[in-house]
C-alpha cells in the first residue's frame, strides 16, 4: 500500500511530498530526500515528532502513517 | 565568618549549587578524546568546574586556522607544531593548578582498553564517525558513561550513553553514517579527506555544545542520573533553540549484540 508523506528539510524549512510503499525503509527516505535537496555528503537522521527513526526499519514498522510530516536533520559530526 | 571570606574561596559559588557534589567532581577521572575546537571549550569548562584529573587524547598538532576557536592555543603553538593534547593540558593546568592533566598524543584507536578502564567518564570531542563508534563501544563495554558532542556550523548535538541502560550512540546511526564513517569532519590534520564549504566548528555553537556536555558530566559525577538528558539534544544556533529527541535502543546495534 502506498503512503504519501511529507519530508521537511530542517535546515531550510522546505518540504517535499513523497509517495512511498510501506516496505520502503527509513534509510531510503533519508537518501532520497538528501539527494532531492542536493545535500552535502554527510550523516542525516529522520525524525517523527520527538523520536529518531531507525535506518533499516520499514515505514510500516516505524509507524509512519499517511500524511505524516517527517524531518530530515543533519547529524553533526564535527568537533 | 570573616567578612569577604566567600569571595576568597575559589569554589564558593559552585558550593551553592545544591545538587553538585564537588568532592566527587574533584576526585573523578575524565577521559576527553579530541582536543580541537570542542575539546578546548570542554577542557576549559571542566577545569573551571572543578575537575582535576583529566586525560586528553589527540593525535594532531596546532595550526593557524585553529586560533579563531581554540582558547588554549596560540601563535607559539603553531610555530612549535605543538601537539593539541599537550597544549590543552597546559591550559588546563593553568586554570586548575592542583590538577593532573595527562596528554596522550595518539589516535584513540591505538590506546587500547586502559584509558576507558582507568577513567570514570568519557567525553567525546571527535570529528569522525569511525572514532566515535570506537569510543562509544569501548566506553559502553567498560561500563563508563559517554557524552558525545558534535557540531556542524550552527547545528550541534549532544548524546549520552549510560551503560548498561538505554541506547548508545551507534543505535542512532543509519546508512548515511556508514557512508561517511571514514571521513574526518574537520579542517585540519594530515588525514582530512573532507574539504568543502561546510563549517565544521564555529565558536558560539562550540561554546553551547561544550557547556551542555560539561553540565551533564557534572550531574553524572554528582550521582544525579535523574537529572541528565534522557537521550540526545539537538541545538539549532540559527534559531537558538534546543530540542531533546529520543533515540531508542536498537536491538541490532553491534554494541548491544555483543553484551
Amino acid at each position: 500500500m502506498a503512503v504519501r508523506i511529507k519530508v521537511k528539510n530542517a535546515e531550510t524549512g522546505a518540504t517535499v511530498e513523497m509517495e512511498l510503499e510501506q516496505e520502503n525503509t527509513v534509510d531510503e527516505v533519508i537518501e532520497s530526500a538528501a539527494t532531492f535537496w542536493s545535500k552535502d555528503m554527510g550523516a542525516y537522521v529522520l525524525r517523527k515528532g520527538k523520536k529518531v527513526l531507525r535506518g533499516g526499519t520499514s515505514l510500516k514498522d516505524a509507524g509512519v502513517m499517511p500524511e505524516d510530516v517527517l524531518e530530515l536533520i543533519p547529524d553533526p559530526e564535527g568537533g | 565568618m570573616r567578612l569577604g571570606e566567600a569571595d576568597d574561596a575559589r569554589f564558593d559559588r559552585s558550593m551553592r549549587i545544591e545538587w553538585l557534589d564537588l568532592e566527587s567532581v574533584f576526585r573523578s577521572r575524565v577521559l576527553m578524546i579530541g582536543a580541537g575546537a570542542l575539546g578546548n571549550e570542554v577542557a576549559k569548562d571542566l577545569a573551571l568546574s572543578g575537575f582535576r584529573n583529566i586525560t586528553v587524547v589527540d593525535m594532531d598538532h596546532v595550526v593557524g586556522s585553529n586560533l579563531n576557536r581554540c582558547v588554549f592555543f596560540d601563535e607559539e603553538d603553531v610555530k612549535a607544531r605543538r601537539a593539541k593534547a599537550e597544549a590543552v593540558c597546559r591550559g588546563f593546568r593553568r586554570l586548575s593548578p592542583e590538577s593532573r592533566a595527562n596528554a596522550v598524543v595518539s589516535r584513540i584507536e591505538e590506546c587500547g582498553e586502559a584509558p576507558f578502564k582507568e577513567n570514570d567518564i568519557v567525553l567525546g570531542c571527535l570529528d569522525s564517525i569511525n572514532a566515535r563508534v570506537h569510543v562509544n563501544s569501548h566506553s559502553y563495554h567498560s561500563g563508563k558513561p559517554y557524552i558525545d558532542g558534535g557540531m556542524q556550523g550552527f547545528i550541534g548535538k549532544v548524546m549520552l550513553s549510560l551503560p548498561p541502560d538505554g541506547a548508545c550512540l551507534q543505535c542512532g546511526m543509519n546508512r548515511t553514517h556508514s557512508k561517511v564513517a571514514e571521513t574526518r569532519f574537520s579542517c585540519t590534520g594530515e588525514d582530512v579527506v573532507f574539504h568543502e564549504p561546510r563549517v565544521p566548528a564555529e565558536i558560539t555553537t562550540t561554546s553551547v555544545i561544550s557547556a551542555i556536555m560539561v553540565r551533564e558530566a557534572l550531574k553524572l559525577v554528582s550521582g544525579r542520573r535523574d537529572m541528565v538528558l534522557s537521550n540526545a539534544t539537538y541545538y539549532d544556533g540559527q534559531r537558538n533553540v534546543c530540542e531533546e529527541i529520543a533515540i531508542d535502543l536498537n536491538p541490532e546495534c553491534p554494541v548491544h549484540a555483543i553484551r
